[in-house]
């Protein structure tokens, strides 16, 4: 009797949204992966023939995608360190008992209000005139210059201008966590005579791991799929230096035409991903239970 | 229980009841434009410039007709796929936008066959979109691009060959000055400028076609040989076009810091609204020295087929009436500021660069745009990483030429 | 000594905002200028701070009508976004057996999907679901609140897991013994104890939702359905943007959800001394 009000509410609590996000995601992603074992042009008129795996056969083959790919997870590892060591940083400044501490909070979230094409214009510009004066001015024309042009460095604009552009965002997460820990716990801690440092090793950082798990996801996932950005920024070049795996992908299904190709990109990717961060979740969250 | 069996359903059934409150809601706004006024046509198009003007032009005509035209916004670059996608769910417009034969062909099941239409008969010769035998597609208008150069630093004869051209931009790198301008954007970059191998052939669709199919090589064609040529002496004597947005490429050039740029007629617009004091001209591209403008239709507008049988009419009938109509006349000509394509319609008075692919057109001395038969999306999926790569590495004529090859076949 | 370090901390905080500030300085700045005057140096104040160009935007863009359907989006969703997924995570968070734990896992995996791939598809599905059951999911703006739900529950029930973990499950207990329902407990315990996720929650999805493009672009079509971001496509050339135009009109979208922003964080702070309670 009690199990079966248990189920009850169970899904009075958790069925009206599962149906929307069946119908808006779950759906129309299994109708991506029966696509992928079409081939296709992506024109409901035109002829899809089934080829079975045949696509996914072709990607393994497709150099300019395992480039993309490894380019994807490298900018995603390093945008991952940077914006998270940044925005901790910032959400740590500003939880602290300073004057400036709320308009600062305000200003530094700014920049992910900001999207899209003029976010690229904007930068481009930054790159383009800000950095070649900076190096003009210090001499250090080794760092500063138009990195977007360059192929080896094009990369780093890209996450350095997303940095910019999370680093706001994730500090918001980070501050819910800082929020969660008890003021008793660290006065006293103070008492016990911790240095600030050792404070933050063994107190904070620990206690912060809930908020942690929940920002590695977040910029994992977004860097993953990072579209926006990398189209009004580079556009993919210098020579395909840029071509993020979200814009691979787009290219072959909205530019080449390949539709089934395309979503087979999608579907082993997503895979990989899957693979990869539900582990990272699955272990991390074992960890909190623990703690 | 039971009360909780209906609050269960009640709860399960919430977002459906939403749908419910949307399908009313939906129901309302169709009584409104639905069944009781006239019929409805919608128009998509990729020309994000014109969209006001549009919208005012499907004014004047509900005003004279009743019939109500939507025209749908979107933001130049995304264009296609939005079409695309639009469609696929049957959510099509009545008219859209086609740039050329390539999307055509890729639409070829939704274009309907104007031959029979009576307005067509206006357009120009050579300049309608057709597939095989069927009239597809209606152009804009007419549009060249070349050279354009400032009147004080260049004067025709500077730039008649290869000799001539490269001179002058070693000329000009000495005196600090840009002597030809490329921009970052594909088409800008290279999109464009590489017609020129393909448009000084005899048969320059031809010529795609046997590229195409690997037949002839771009390494052992002498316009191509020359064309790289071309390519490397811009290089050496200009700086990057990378870091050249379209604005500073204008910019740059309405300052005097730029003695000429590859554009086309439409950058008129936009060099209005800088300030300089020189006289403006469009020049031909000198390879193997050629003397003519390259000159074609950047858009046409289609017809949905698949709309039943009222809408296409009723499609038809705005077309008609924009093609024949002084109304429509006055539109093309003054609010799109296009050249037009239509013989039925008077230029008047237009911007110089304009006024160059016009006496161009008139006179015949235009080669063809061979973009327009490229295969899809080459320009931005295989030229530009080519042509960014060339212009970011050190690259000889010959392995200019190897590139562009492979470049190519990787569209294929 | 500390007065000066905290001194120091804050004078270091502002420089490093105003340098996280300075492409926002761009975008106003710029907002003022004309080609011309944009081109000869992009850094510089304008000549004059008239505001033609904000009004020549506003009334491209149809500001009012274009507001209030994206205010009325946004409301909407959220409301019914922090509703459903903080239920949602509640009960698979308090329910620990394998089936919320897929459910779960299958919430944030489909935060890697990229919505390029998903949206021919979801088009598609869409259309089938107006033309056989009659629902209208084009075109409206309920079809696109519908939409903006399944899109961004993900984040929602990942955040709202991820705190409602953290909550002693002993106090629900106590109030269970009580004898009040699962609806009772929810909404008169344990929502009000989620307030400051609740906060981060909204303000996410409000910035979200206010600034999409692509979703409202595929789905809207009549003129007075647009919402701010899909009015403002006027300002976007086949090649080049207006920019002083496209400027105005980001500057006038951001204004709205910068005060959103700075009136909810204080909801978050406040959250830190109810939240020490526990």
């Amino acid at each position: 009797m009690k199990n079966k009000n248990k189920k009850k509410w169970y899904i009075l609590f958790t069925v009206p949204l599962l149906i929307i996000f069946t119908t808006v995601v779950i759906i129309p992603f299994l109708i991506g992966i029966y696509y992928s074992f079409f081939e296709w042009d992506g024109i409901a008129a035109n002829a899809k023939e089934f080829v079975g795996f045949d696509n996914f056969v072709e990607l393994a083959g497709d150099e300019r995608f395992r480039e993309s790919a490894w380019l994807t997870i490298l900018f995603t590892v390093l945008s991952v360190i940077t914006i998270n060591a940044i925005g901790l940083a910032f959400a740590l400044l500003v939880t602290s008992k300073i004057k400036s501490a709320n308009a600062a909070r305000t200003m530094l979230f700014m920049p992910y209000l900001i999207g899209g094409l003029i976010l690229g214009y904007i930068w481009q510009f930054v790159f383009l005139d800000v950095f070649t004066l900076l190096g003009e001015v210090t001499g250090l024309d080794q760092i500063f210059f138009n990195w977007l042009v360059d192929p080896e460095f094009a990369l780093f604009g890209l996450v350095f201008v997303f940095t910019w552009q999370m680093a706001g965002y994730i500090m918001i997460i980070y501050i819910a966590g800082l929020q969660g820990i008890p003021n008793d716990v660290i006065e006293a801690s103070k008492i016990d005579g911790a240095s600030p440092w050792q404070r933050f090793m063994r107190i904070t950082l620990p206690l912060l791991m809930p908020a942690l798990t929940i920002s590695l996801f977040l910029t994992l996932s977004s860097a993953f799929k990072i579209y926006d950005v990398n189209l009004s920024l580079t556009g993919g070049g210098p020579a395909n230096a840029t071509e993020l795996f979200a814009m691979n992908i787009y290219n072959e299904i909205f530019g080449s035409g390949n539709y089934g190709l395309g979503q087979a990109k999608a579907i082993v990717f997503f895979l990989i991903v899957a693979a990869i961060t539900l582990t990272q979740v699955y272990i991390t969250k074992k960890r909190e239970v623990e703690m | 229980m039971t009360f909780q069996k209906k609050l269960v359903g009640g709860l399960v059934l919430a977002p459906l009841m939403l749908a419910l409150a949307a399908c009313s809601g939906g129901d309302d706004s169709s009584e409104g434009g639905g069944e009781s006024s006239e019929q409805k046509i919608t128009i998509f198009q990729s020309k994000v410039e014109i969209s006001d003007q549009l919208a005012a032009l499907a004014e004047e005509y509900t005003e004279e007709t009743g019939v109500e035209v939507e025209v749908l916004g979107t933001t130049g670059d995304d264009y296609f796929q939005q079409l695309q996608i639009r469609l696929n769910s049957e959510q099509g417009p009545s008219i859209f936008s086609l740039q050329n034969v390539t999307e055509a062909e890729r639409l070829e099941s939704y274009v309907y066959d104007l031959s029979s239409e009576e307005y067509i008969e206006h357009i120009a010769p050579d300049m309608e979109l057709a597939l095989g035998e069927k009239i597809v597609g209606v152009p804009y208008g007419v549009e060249g691009f070349g050279m354009i150069y400032n009147k004080d630093l260049v004067s025709p004869e500077d730039v008649a060959d290869y000799e001539s051209f490269v001179s002058t931009l070693e000329e000009f790198n000495a005196e600090g000055i840009n002597g030809f301008s490329l921009a970052q954007d594909a088409y800008f970059l290279i999109g464009h400028i590489s017609n020129y191998p393909f448009s000084v052939q005899e048969d320059p669709y031809g010529f795609v076609e046997q590229m195409n199919a690997g037949e002839v090589t771009a390494a052992e064609t002498p316009e191509f040989q020359e064309f790289a040529d071309f390519m490397v002496a811009i290089k050496e004597n200009t700086p990057t076009p990378l870091s050249m947005t379209y604005d500073q490429q204008i910019g740059d050039f309405a300052a005097g810091q730029t003695a000429m740029i590859h554009q086309g007629n439409w950058a008129s617009g936009i060099l209005s609204e800088f300030e300089y004091d020189f006289e403006i001209g469009m020049l031909p591209f000198p390879l193997m020295g050629n003397d003519k403008l390259a000159v074609g239709v950047g858009n046409n507008w289609a017809i949905n087929s698949q709309k039943d049988e009222a809408e296409v009419q009723a499609a038809n009938d705005f077309l008609n009436w924009m093609s024949t109509s002084e109304t429509g006349h006055r539109y093309i000509v003054e609010e799109f500021g296009f050249v037009p394509a239509l013989t039925n319609i008077d230029a008047g008075e237009l911007d110089p660069l304009s006024q160059a692919v016009l006496d161009a057109t008139n006179d015949g001395e235009t080669i063809p745009w061979a973009q327009s038969v490229y295969p899809a999306n080459i320009v931005p999926n295989d030229l530009t990483p080519f042509a960014q790569a060339f212009f970011s590495e050190d690259m000889t004529a010959e392995e200019f030429l190897q590139g562009f090859d492979e470049a190519w076949q990787g569209a294929q | 000594m500390s007065r000066t370090l905290d001194f120091l901390k804050a004078a270091l905080l502002i420089v490093l905002a105003l340098f996280f500030l300075s492409p926002i300085y761009i975008i106003i700045v710029n907002s003022f200028k004309d080609r011309q005057e944009l081109y000869d140096n992009p850094l510089t104040l304008p000549d004059s701070f008239s505001f033609q160009y904000y009004v020549e935007a506003m009334d491209k863009m149809n500001f009012l009508s274009a507001f209030g359907n994206s205010l009325y989006i946004t409301i909407v969703s959220v409301v019914l976004i922090v509703i459903l997924s903080s239920m949602t995570a509640w009960m698979l968070v308090r329910t620990d057996d394998k089936l919320s734990m897929v459910i779960f896992m299958v919430f944030i995996a489909t935060m890697l999907i990229p919505f390029q791939t998903l949206m021919m598809p979801l088009m598609q599905f869409m259309s089938t679901l107006t033309n056989t059951l009659n629902i209208p999911m084009y075109n409206t703006l309920e079809g696109l609140i519908f939409m903006n739900i399944g899109f961004h529950s993900s984040l929602s029930v990942f955040l709202y897991h991820g705190f409602i973990k953290s909550i002693p499950i002993t106090l629900e207990e106590a109030a269970t013994i009580d004898g009040a329902s699962k609806f009772g407990v929810f909404w008169r315990i344990i929502f009000p104890m989620l307030k400051p996720i609740t906060a981060t929650v909204m303000i996410l999805n409000v910035i979200s939702i206010w600034n999409d493009f692509l979703l409202p672009s595929l789905t809207l079509i009549d003129t007075d359905l647009r919402t701010i971001p899909l009015s403002t496509f006027y300002f976007f050339g086949e090649f080049t943007i207006q920019w002083n135009l496209a400027m105005a009109g980001l500057t006038l979208t951001i204004i709205p959800v910068v005060i959103f922003y700075a009136l909810a964080q204080k909801h978050i702070i406040k959250g830190i001394g109810e939240g020490a309670v526990k």
